[in-house]
């Protein structure tokens, strides 16, 4: 947007120059240094203990001394292998990659916000996915869904969307790695002297190292073209290096180290520069890219069942004397809400600017639906 | 309180509700305030509940794509927030929309009025397309305009990605009157020209004051755009006589856009021509159109805040009323007539509220997916 932007007139001031990948909700709140990672997910965890011993004590004097509470990274461990499920169940539905990516994005942002110990990742897996369906434009009904995964209802899928959508603070749009690989692979066919079976096979391979980045914090550290760039170079260093010369053209302003490249466009910095930035997530990939061991799940699986928040386990005593209390707030804002339209009622101006009870009644739907 | 919910109550609070101001198909719509800073606001309330599959699909376009969209000419999502089973949209507050600014004859526009109104649809529509996201759903009741004039491209509840060149999608979209043709004939791949096609419409009707295409059925709307425009030939439109609901109508001779638009400056008409061309490859782009010499020539645009703009509606109410014995029984011209003609709609003039808004709507048969 240019010249017509400098007209008289409707010319705007404040046309945006970010660009769009820095402007994205992923970019602005989803992105962590590895240190803010640890710490975010230490003192939630910290903070669900503390909640979770509170509703035992509340149960039974002492009865939380002997249960062994599950820590960050034990809790990291479990929605790790639930994000492997997700791969697997889209492979049974047959869902494009973008509705798996998203899906695993939703479960690990659901996870920097709650606690396994409060939402077992097993639902939460099977909402995120169904969520991730509509998100990405590839809905299924309800039923078909449901009625492909054991032992699961309709219900116990929808229960929970509220939660996830409200965890994600309704940021539905993800950039991904794949798409950003994507573009690498068309935009390196232009290069002269590529051998297109070497590139396809490379292509390949890359993508293979994307799956695998996905079953590490990588996304919630690196820009989609970081993790990319890297799954490229794992795949052909020589491919990757072309690549970003290709890309490299003189600054036209000082390099800003601070705001990482577009997923489509790496910011103009030496090819030296960016190859060095992508060796921490080459080891990330490397080291973290793979299904956790089974049997350690196992035993932390085995520990959650008795360390989960009593307040959520429906029929616990925790549990009703939670819903109880819920309902009696209800039942006085509605008393409140009732008396104000009483008032309101007698004294107002029924036409008037302010409050009348026609308001009222509308409101009064958030209590009743 | 789980630290979700304590987040999205503390978000909640952050904002009153006042007064029910419009019905959506899927919303209600209130008028409230920013506590803070008595900033007026609109909360667009979604009811979830009713739906089996969950969180509808245009809520969830909705939300997704406005998170993501923030530009002066596309309406701002200031916060999410849910109520019980219901979604809490709220939005920057605009007095009025394009779609009432059209309709109210006591308003007299300029060819400047009217440039304005084009440089922010377009500059809009340039950053939803440069976001690979296509609004899918333009027309004058769609395009909201603030206290200070600007206009905001609205509703994103049939907006989608077009990231992935070649995906099918479906041709059920966008109100019938603004639909492009290649859509009447069932391609189910296309991509940003149909919002032009779109955004050309509306350029149309802001000089005759009248839709421009109105056509009673998908089968007349067709023959409608052809009386108007001509029955494309082959040469005009390579290929369209092989889309899936192609069929054979009659064919009309192209009259010259000057024989309906007598007032209208060479540059103005040359691009509206470009905006409405049949073949969706050659339609003009946002931002070529935003380069059109038009928008350079004199008259230069108004500024938004000298707008022509219904007049403020009084709380009296009766002022409307004889607004609209005055003038709802006017007939008008068929087609080819020249000047502005009156509206052969009977239609809710400029002291509207709310309510009679979405009455006038429902005129418009509007045929969404
Ligand atoms: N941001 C806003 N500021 C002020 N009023 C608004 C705003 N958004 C909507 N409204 C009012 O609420 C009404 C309903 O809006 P909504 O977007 O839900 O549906 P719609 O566009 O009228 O209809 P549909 O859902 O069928 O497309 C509008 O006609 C308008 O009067």
């Amino acid at each position: 947007m240019t010249a017509a932007v400098s007209t008289p007139g409707a010319s705007s001031s404040t046309v945006e120059k970010v660009p769009l990948y820095q402007g994205s909700t992923q970019y602005r709140h989803w992105r962590f240094s590895p240190e803010e990672l640890v710490h975010t997910r230490v003192s939630l965890n910290a903070a669900a203990v503390r909640v979770i011993k509170d509703a035992f004590e509340a149960d039974s004097l002492g009865s939380s001394t002997a249960v062994a509470f599950l820590d960050a990274n034990e809790e990291n461990l479990l929605v790790k292998l639930y994000i492997g499920k997700v791969s697997q169940l889209c492979g049974h539905f047959r869902f494009p990659e973008e509705v798996e990516a998203t899906a695993v994005s939703y479960l690990k942002r659901f996870y920097l916000k709650n606690t396994v110990m409060d939402w077992h990742p097993k639902n939460v897996m099977l909402t995120a996915l169904f969520l991730a369906t509509k998100t990405t434009n590839h809905p299924i009904s309800l039923e078909a869904y449901a009625h492909h995964i054991p032992k699961t209802a309709p219900s116990d899928v929808l229960e929970l969307e509220f939660l996830v959508a409200q965890s994600l603070g309704f940021d539905f749009a993800i950039w991904h790695a794949h798409k950003a690989l994507w573009g690498i692979w068309l935009d390196i066919q232009t290069l002269p002297d590529i051998r297109m079976d070497e590139l396809r096979d490379a292509y390949d391979v890359a993508l293979k190292h994307v799956r695998e980045s996905r079953l590490t914090d990588a996304e919630l550290i690196y820009t989609p073209s970081q993790i990319a760039l890297t799954c490229f170079s794992l795949a052909s260093p020589s491919l990757a290096s072309a690549w970003v010369r290709s890309k490299h053209t003189p600054p036209a302003s000082p390099p800003t180290p601070t705001s990482p490249p577009t997923p489509t466009s790496p910011s103009p910095i030496p090819e030296t520069d960016i190859l060095e930035l992508i060796e921490p997530i080459k080891s990330m990939i490397l080291q973290y890219g793979t299904m956790p061991d089974v049997e350690a799940v196992r035993e932390v699986d085995r520990r959650l069942r008795l360390c989960k928040n009593p307040e959520k386990i429906v029929g616990s005593n925790a549990y009703n004397r939670k819903l109880e209390a819920k309902e009696r707030k209800a039942a006085e804002k509605r008393a409140r809400k009732a008396a104000l339209a009483r008032k309101a009622m007698e004294e107002g101006d029924p036409f008037g600017d302010t409050i009348g009870p026609q308001d009222l009644d509308d409101d009064d739907d958030d209590d009743d639906d | 309180m789980d630290a979700v919910e304590k987040a999205n109550a503390e978000r909640q609070r952050r904002w009153t509700k006042e007064a029910k101001i419009g019905e959506g198909t899927y919303a209600v719509v209130y008028r409230g305030r920013e506590v803070a800073t008595g900033r007026k606001i609109a909360i667009k309330k979604i009811k979830v509940g009713q739906f089996k599959d969950g969180l509808d699909m245009s809520a969830i376009r909705e939300v997704k794509f406005l998170r993501e969209l923030k530009h002066q000419n596309v309406i701002e999502l200031l916060d999410v927030f849910s109520s019980k089973t219901n979604l809490n949209l709220v939005l920057e507050f605009l007095d009025t929309d394009l779609e009432l600014v059209i309709k109210d004859r006591s308003l007299v526009f300029l060819p400047a009025d009217i440039k304005a109104w084009m440089a922010m649809t377009f500059r809009g529509l340039e950053f939803c397309h440069r976001n690979w996201i296509l609004h899918r759903d333009l027309k004058p009741n769609n395009l909201l305009i603030g206290a200070d004039g600007q206009l905001k491209i609205a509703d994103f509840g049939l907006a989608r990605d077009f990231a992935d060149p070649g995906y099918k999608m479906t041709c059920q979209v966008i109100t019938r009157w603004y639909r492009p043709p290649e859509l009447l004939y069932g391609c189910r791949y296309y991509s940003t020209a149909v919002d032009i096609w779109s955004v050309g419409c509306i350029f149309a009707e802001l000089m005759l004051r009248t839709p421009y295409l109105p056509g009673e059925t998908d089968m007349d709307q067709l023959k409608t755009i052809f009386r108007a425009l001509g029955t494309p030939t082959e040469e005009d439109w390579p290929g369209h006589k092989k889309l899936p609901d192609y069929v054979p109508i009659e064919n009309f001779p192209k009259t010259p856009l000057r024989d309906l638009f007598t007032a209208a400056s060479s540059d103005c008409l040359n691009l509206l021509s470009k905006c409405l061309i049949y073949d969706p490859r050659r339609r003009i782009s946002a931002k070529d159109a935003l380069n059109h010499p038009y928008f350079f020539a004199l008259p230069y645009p108004s500024h938004p805040s000298k707008l022509p703009k219904p007049a403020k509606k009084d709380s009296g109410g009766h002022a409307a009323l004889e607004e609209v014995d005055g003038n709802v029984d006017f007939t008008g011209s068929g087609p080819g007539v020249k000047a502005n003609p009156p509206n052969r709609l009977k239609r809710k003039l400029s002291m509207e509220d709310g309510g009679s808004r979405s009455i006038a709507r429902r005129l418009d048969f509007t045929a969404k997916s």
